[in-house]
């Protein structure tokens, strides 16, 4: 587990719990405010991606000790590790080390002016091209008082030559000011100014060229670009990796995970969409084949139409992937099948005449069942070391931390909540395998809870279900579900959003 | 469907007990290009089933220059890497089916992509 250590009140690198201190560096890691509950877990799985170890890599709270602040941080072993964790991460603007901060600008420039000079000077030195780049959380600056801030930063001793393009240093001025607005933002967080030196910056720029606006082939649950890049640095996703969708829909996931350079499978129950794809609007054959044409990427090593429940996977294979990511199918907008006939239909049914042509029956496939099936043949299928990445639907109502699957051979590693509506949200759950997998022990696992059932389950019932009368005369609930929530409850707010 | 995915399926109709390896009816085959990765064969070359994999490159025509039984050491091998890469990732089946070997249930590939579904009577 990676440390997380309150804050020392100072400013400075708290080493005054007894602990051993890290030999690494600390940095300001500046996070973009959205999926709150993702980022500091994608960074940790970043980091373990590029080679840290656990006990590398340390958390330390922004003043304030603000849990959700976009500013926290971080130790890493090396700049380089820093570097290297900035070329795949969504969620971080960038890491600063910084120099000084404060909460009013003269306790900044005293900070700045208190780090050690023999720190500062081989970056300021006169041949070296730099430019000061200034941000500002909670509240918006002009261009003109962002011109003033630099100006203002002048005792900073600044001998280079200013370039706006690839400067050879990066400085970053960040101001926090949520001013009245600070109730809008979910976290509170108190007013710090912040310079230091910009080490590394995400580049967001690939989730625009990766739009889901511009694909070509889409469905009504294709994941959004921003959440599957996301998906795949928590899966530790790299080149040359081997990994697997078992919901591939319309390779949403699948594309993210090529763009990091994976071979990618899919699998999918629904034949329409894993290989007839539609019509596009000059005629054409739109197919998760276009997807991966449209951005260059190598195409799916494999895709299969297949039930996960009624699986025809050889029953020795084992390690094979080193990562599965999905998004398993539930009950709000596209509930699961599997193979079989419900028993009350059964009398219904044609006899089967030509198996060429025959449609096979589906019958309904709880949640509970699903991911027992995805969970258990993840710990077969993966490697050691490798992650199972996919989402938990839940409603305030029936989330119970202790109803998240699990099993002998998987460990839980993360487990971040996205609010979509009032009435539901999801959970992004993250586990590692840490063992072999073992059919015995995974076998009494389950015999030992017969049920597979979640409370979840009845997820379609809870969204839609009547609301208090009270409240359905004030918001009509109309066949759409609806997102008010009338006024019997405070509204939860969609920490998704983008503030 | 390219051989890999091949090596890993088996007939799941129920009470078959010699589902493994499918046999391959070959309507069409193509072959694309695919990124040559010697750590990845490393990973993937221990988790094949090597007669299986046998069997399918023969029916695919790509069976020619690959060892009857190679041992890990042949994977430093650059002739071999490139001959099992091919048969592996390259060599596609377009259009045909795989065929139980017990029952001879036909599981059709079209377009690409195997459909494993069973019919409720098999499952």
């Amino acid at each position: 587990m990676v440390r997380v250590v309150p804050n020392s009140g100072d400013g400075r690198q708290a080493h005054d719990d007894g602990a051993p201190s890290t030999s690494g560096k600390e940095y300001l890691n500046y996070f973009v405010h959205r999926l709150l509950e993702f980022r500091r877990p994608e960074i940790e799985s970043l980091a373990k991606t590029v080679g840290c170890k656990d006990e590398e890599v340390q958390w330390r709270a922004p003043a304030g000790d603000v849990e959700l602040s976009p500013f926290w941080y971080l130790t890493l072993p090396s700049e380089e590790a820093a570097i290297q964790i900035s070329k795949r991460m969504i969620l971080t603007k960038m890491m600063v080390e910084v120099w000084g901060e404060g909460e009013t600008w003269e306790e900044l420039r005293a900070a700045i002016e208190a780090y050690p000079e023999a720190l500062k000077a081989p970056w300021l030195a006169p041949e070296h091209t730099f430019r000061v780049v200034v941000e500002s959380f909670g509240s918006s600056l002009t261009m003109e008082a962002q011109i003033d801030l630099i100006e203002k930063l002048e005792f900073v001793n600044f001998k280079g030559i200013v370039r706006l393009r690839d400067p050879q240093v990066r400085f970053a001025l960040l101001r926090c000011d949520c001013g009245d607005h600070g109730s809008l933002i979910d976290a509170k967080v108190p007013p710090r100014w912040y310079f230091g030196r910009l080490v590394a910056s995400s580049d967001r720029g690939v989730i625009d060229t990766y739009t889901l606006k511009r694909r070509l082939y889409l469905g009504p649950t294709s994941m959004d670009t921003e959440m599957a890049f996301v998906m795949c640095n928590q899966a530790g996703v790299r080149r040359g990796s081997l990994m697997l969708d078992p919901y591939a829909g319309t390779g949403s996931i699948l594309v993210s995970a090529a763009h990091f350079g994976a071979k990618v499978m899919g699998y999918d129950i629904d034949i329409k969409v894993i290989r007839e794809g539609k019509v596009g609007k000059a005629g054409e054959r739109l197919t998760i084949s276009s997807n991966f044409q449209q951005y260059g990427l190598p195409a799916p090593v494999g895709l299969v139409r297949l039930d996960m429940h009624r699986n025809p996977l050889r029953p020795d294979l084992t390690e094979m992937f080193h990562a599965i990511i999905g998004d398993p199918p539930y009950g709000v907008r596209a509930g699961g099948r599997k193979s079989g006939v419900p028993a009350e239909a059964a009398a219904q049914r044609n006899p089967i005449t030509d198996r060429h042509t025959y449609i096979p029956a589906m019958q309904p496939y709880t949640l509970g069942e699903c991911l027992r099936d995805l969970l258990d043949l993840s710990a077969r299928l993966l490697v050691v070391g490798g992650r199972l990445v996919y989402f938990l639907p839940a409603t305030p109502e029936t989330y119970d931390e202790a109803e998240i699957p699990r099993h002998p051979a998987l460990e839980l590693v993360a487990n971040s909540e996205q609010i979509l509506t009032t009435r539901y949200s999801r959970r992004l759950i993250t586990m590692e395998k840490v063992r072999p997998y073992d059919a015995a022990a995974a076998a009494s696992y389950y015999a030992e809870r017969p049920d597979p059932t979640m409370a979840i389950d009845r997820l379609h019932d809870i969204v839609y279900e009547q609301l208090p009368a009270a409240a359905a005369a004030g918001s009509a609930a109309g066949s759409d579900g609806g997102g008010e929530d009338g006024a019997a409850k405070p509204r939860r707010r969609c920490r998704g959003k983008n503030f | 469907m390219k051989l890999l995915t091949h090596n890993m399926l088996s007939c799941h109709i129920k009470g078959v007990r010699n589902g493994y390896p499918f046999l391959i009816e070959v309507g069409k085959v193509s072959e694309h290009e695919a990124d040559f990765d010697p750590d990845f064969l490393k990973h993937i070359f221990p988790r094949i089933n090597w007669p299986a994999f046998l069997q399918g490159a023969e029916a695919m025509g790509c069976r020619e220059g690959l060892p009857e039984a190679p041992t890990e050491a042949a994977l430093t091998d650059e002739q071999f890497q490139k001959k099992f890469h091919h048969a592996l990732l390259e060599v596609t089946l377009e259009e045909g089916s795989l065929v139980c070997p017990e029952t001879g249930r036909k599981f059709p590939v079209s377009k690409g992509i195997p459909n494993m579904l069973l019919n409720e009577d098999e499952c």
